[in-house]
């Protein structure tokens, strides 16, 4: 059990260097989770907050104060660095912790530090990305470029670019890989395996990788392509490059495709790659409509069909009885999705149950938002995300969305996911439990959490959380969806 | 009798035998203010080459010459190692007393810092904002503001949409066309006192994009920044911050923020780093990472 203790110093100036280097000392010692050492003002209650180290002194300290906050394992270390910290307070001169970064200038630099590195990670406003890609192209590195605001022309010229030096570009918008084990930007903690994942969509990637692994698969390699890879302009040039990468590899025996329905012209092109492999592939293209795969390929019209394909079983589908609607409550579901291909999968769900669908990004057979019917909405949509981040970075997004449809008499399921995993928010049910503290017990409040027990939230911790609050948890999110739907009689 | 009289004119003229007299060599403008109006103060905080004096929610900095001009300091040759904490001050337009240290205005001169440069045109800055960019990918402290795109800590991610909310007010304060706007102040006001430091990172960003917004001589948004600034709400920053980033909202920066924004708009990056790296531990890149953004949502919006 964590133990959060706080010191508050009233009217104390220190110097910046001294609080951050007795910050950094405190932190790395035995038995402490979180460190931190600020001046009690309102944004840096938010900071002590959302680094879970806010205790009720703090929270009383004024803005001239000097805050001193850290999480540990027990009480003894808890007591152990709170008095170091005072000790150090008392002494600023005696903290001496080295101050220099390990980092570099460039990534010309960085290589020369690494020179055995063979991808760079770019994450930098999107108009910088270009430029650092083609130096590190230059250098011959395989790049991921997590930034969006990339331009389609400036995408398709990196990735020729790319694909004449034999390297692979994934992105921009790439916001999910694992490449040999090593998760990169949004990714979870799964196994290593002999499946191998290929898509254009993050989170796609991350419920797929997270059902594999908790139905005990593993995951040579999940290469993201960025969103447009598949889109004529740009032709999928890292996708068939992805699948040659996959093909060739020893350690994956089943190649999973995952990506909303590409233009016509690139599906052939791609299908066409596949029927050219001896291995299995898996196509999940959500929302294609009559899609025609190769004999060695099977088509998913899930995210959960899937993995259950790439696993060649059966996941389990829980709870088996689906919940009552509460006496007066309406009959419409709302979904509201920090994974843009997890709504995407929801509305899949309903409209293969024969059921009206609408949403701000609809799936073909669905159609734009409209009052009345089922609702599914992707907080990650830029009319949501504009001057915000992602809603798996910061849950509040989802806040007041999840407000108006608690408030809604016409909505009687709400379903949610909760996606976990490095880059994400630190506690994203902890969030969302917060909120529904507060509401009537009106709606059927569904979710599915997509992760695992080693990712850093940890799925189970998630679940918990989430389940104390009445929230009925599936398996997954398709499956969240079809009880949504066994809910409302459908 | 005579013994008695005798003795007290020797502990008079001892009272004004000051064991050091050190003559103030650079007073910024809003420290002679300072001096002006109060006659008395605290010693509210000593470091190693300066101390800050405070009357109420007023502060001044007694400085070093290495620490660099600024509106709020006084520049003398001292080393602050004999002064404490809480000790009491006397100040006069003539001399600043703590215990039997003299600082005297003797021969002071005022310091203001020179007019801005002429800047490059936008779409040249559009490109070096870029290379700022990558420079405090690699060099800005992991603590402040300069690193928040690559990094997952807790104040990258409540930073994070707080940057994004100034530069999103910024570009709806550009778009208009009146005077005054009645655009939400909250953009300003969540990005002040938030962060690591003596001064919060947010203070140092908002000084770093006032800086830019004055340099640019876009009067409107300066304008709009500063009431927003200026309006907060009471407590949202440490006294001595308020006071630095009043100044700023004032149209005062220190010398070293100066000489940063000018080699900013005449494209010398390099001297720019230069400049910001001599500004505290973080305060400057945080100042760099304000100046940044601003110039890229000011250069987009006139390159457009």
């Amino acid at each position: 059990m964590s133990v959060i203790v706080n010191e508050v110093r009233r009217s104390t100036f220190l110097d910046s260097i001294v609080l951050m280097r007795i910050s950094r000392q405190i932190a790395a010692l035995s038995g402490v989770e979180e460190a931190g050492l600020v001046i009690g003002t309102p944004a840096n209650k938010d900071i002590l907050q959302e680094a879970r180290i806010l205790g009720a002194d703090g929270d009383k300290a004024g803005p001239g104060d000097l805050i001193v906050a850290l999480r540990a394992n027990d009480d003894r270390a808890a007591a152990a660095a709170l008095a170091e910290a005072k000790r150090l307070l008392d002494h600023p001169e005696i903290s001496g912790v080295p101050t220099s970064e390990n980092t570099s200038r460039s990534i010309r630099a960085a290589f020369q530090r690494l020179p055995n590195a063979n991808l760079a990670l770019i994450s930098v406003p999107g108009h910088f990305a270009p430029s650092e890609a083609r130096k590190a192209l230059a250098l011959g590195l395989h790049v991921l470029i997590f930034s969006d605001n990339v331009a389609i022309k400036e995408e398709v010229a990196l990735k020729r670019e790319a694909r004449e030096r034999g390297l692979l570009m994934m992105g921009p918008d790439c916001g999910t890989a694992i490449i040999a084990g090593v998760p990169l930007a949004f990714a979870n903690v799964v196994p290593r395996g002999n499946i191998g994942l290929i898509g254009a969509s993050g989170t796609g990637i991350q419920e797929v990788s997270c059902l594999i692994a908790r139905a005990g698969g593993g995951v040579s390699h999940a290469i993201g392509t960025g969103g447009r890879d598949l889109k004529s302009e740009v032709g999928a040039i890292t996708t068939l490059m992805a699948i040659d990468a996959l093909d060739a590899d020893e350690a994956t025996n089943h190649i999973v495709l995952i990506s909303k329905p590409p233009a016509d012209a690139v599906a052939k092109l791609v299908l066409d790659r596949v029927a050219h492999s001896a291995k299995p592939f898996t196509i999940c293209f959500l929302g294609a409509q009559d899609l025609r795969v190769p004999a060695n390929a099977r088509a998913a019209a899930t995210l959960k069909a899937a993995a259950e394909l790439a696993m060649g079983k059966i996941l389990t589908n829980e709870p088996a009885q689906p919940p009552l609607l509460p006496f007066g409550r309406g009959k419409l579901v709302r979904g509201l999705f920090a994974g843009g291909t997890l709504c995407s999968e929801a509305q899949i769900v309903f409209g293969r149950a024969g059921l009206k669908v609408t949403s701000n990004v609809p799936v073909p057979g669905a159609s734009p938002a409209a009052d009345g019917t089922h609702l599914m909405i992707d907080l990650g949509a830029d009319e949501f995300t504009r001057g915000r981040p992602h809603p798996m970075i910061e849950p509040a997004v989802r806040d007041r969305p999840l407000l108006d449809a608690l408030a809604d008499p016409t909505v009687g399921v709400i379903l949610l996911d909760v996606v976990l995993g490095y880059g994400g928010h630190a506690d994203p049910a902890g969030h969302l439990t917060k909120l529904l503290a507060a509401r009537d017990q009106g709606q059927v409040i569904l979710a599915s959490v997509t992760g695992t027990d080693a990712d850093p939230q940890s799925r189970h911790e998630q679940v918990h959380k989430l389940t104390e609050a009445g929230v009925i948890v599936t398996a997954s999110n398709a499956e969240a969806a079809e009880l949504a739907i066994r809910a409302i009689g459908g | 009798m005579l013994a008695t009289s005798a003795n007290s004119k020797l502990v008079d003229a001892a009272r004004h035998t000051w064991s050091r007299t050190i003559p103030i060599l650079r007073s910024g403008v809003l420290a002679g203010d300072f001096c002006r109006w109060h006659s008395r103060a605290e010693v509210a905080a000593v470091f190693k080459r300066s101390i800050f004096l405070r009357h109420d929610d007023a502060f001044v900095c007694l400085a070093a010459p290495s620490i660099g001009n600024g509106p709020l300091t006084l520049i003398a040759e001292f080393n602050p190692s004999g002064l404490r904490r809480g000790e009491p001050v006397s100040v006069t337009e003539r001399d600043i007393a703590i215990g039997d240290t003299r600082f005297n205005f003797d021969r002071w001169e005022l310091w203001r810092p020179p007019p801005w440069p002429r800047a490059l045109e936008y779409g040249r800055l559009i490109k070096v904002c870029r290379s700022l960019a990558v420079r405090m990918t690699a060099d800005a402290p992991a603590e402040g503001l300069g690193r928040i795109y690559g990094q997952q800590t807790a104040t990258a991610r409540i930073a994070r949409p707080r940057v994004m909310r100034f530069e999103s007010w910024l570009r709806d304060t550009l778009a208009t066309d009146r005077a005054t706007t009645n655009l939400s102040s909250a953009a300003v006001h969540d990005l002040i006192g938030m962060g690591h430091g003596l001064t919060p990172s947010g203070d140092d960003f908002l000084a770093g994009a006032l800086a830019v917004l004055d340099a640019l001589v876009e009067r409107k948004a300066h304008a709009a920044l500063a009431r927003a600034i200026t309006a907060a709400p009471h407590g949202l920053t440490s006294p001595l911050s308020h006071c630095l980033v009043s100044a700023a909202a004032a149209g005062h920066v220190g010398e070293r923020l100066h000489l940063a924004v000018s080699a900013i708009t005449m494209g010398d990056v390099d001297a720019a780093i230069a400049s910001i790296r001599t500004i505290g531990h973080s305060s400057g890149w945080d100042m760099l990472a304000g100046a940044t953004a601003t110039l890229a949502v000011v250069a987009a919006a006139n390159a457009a």
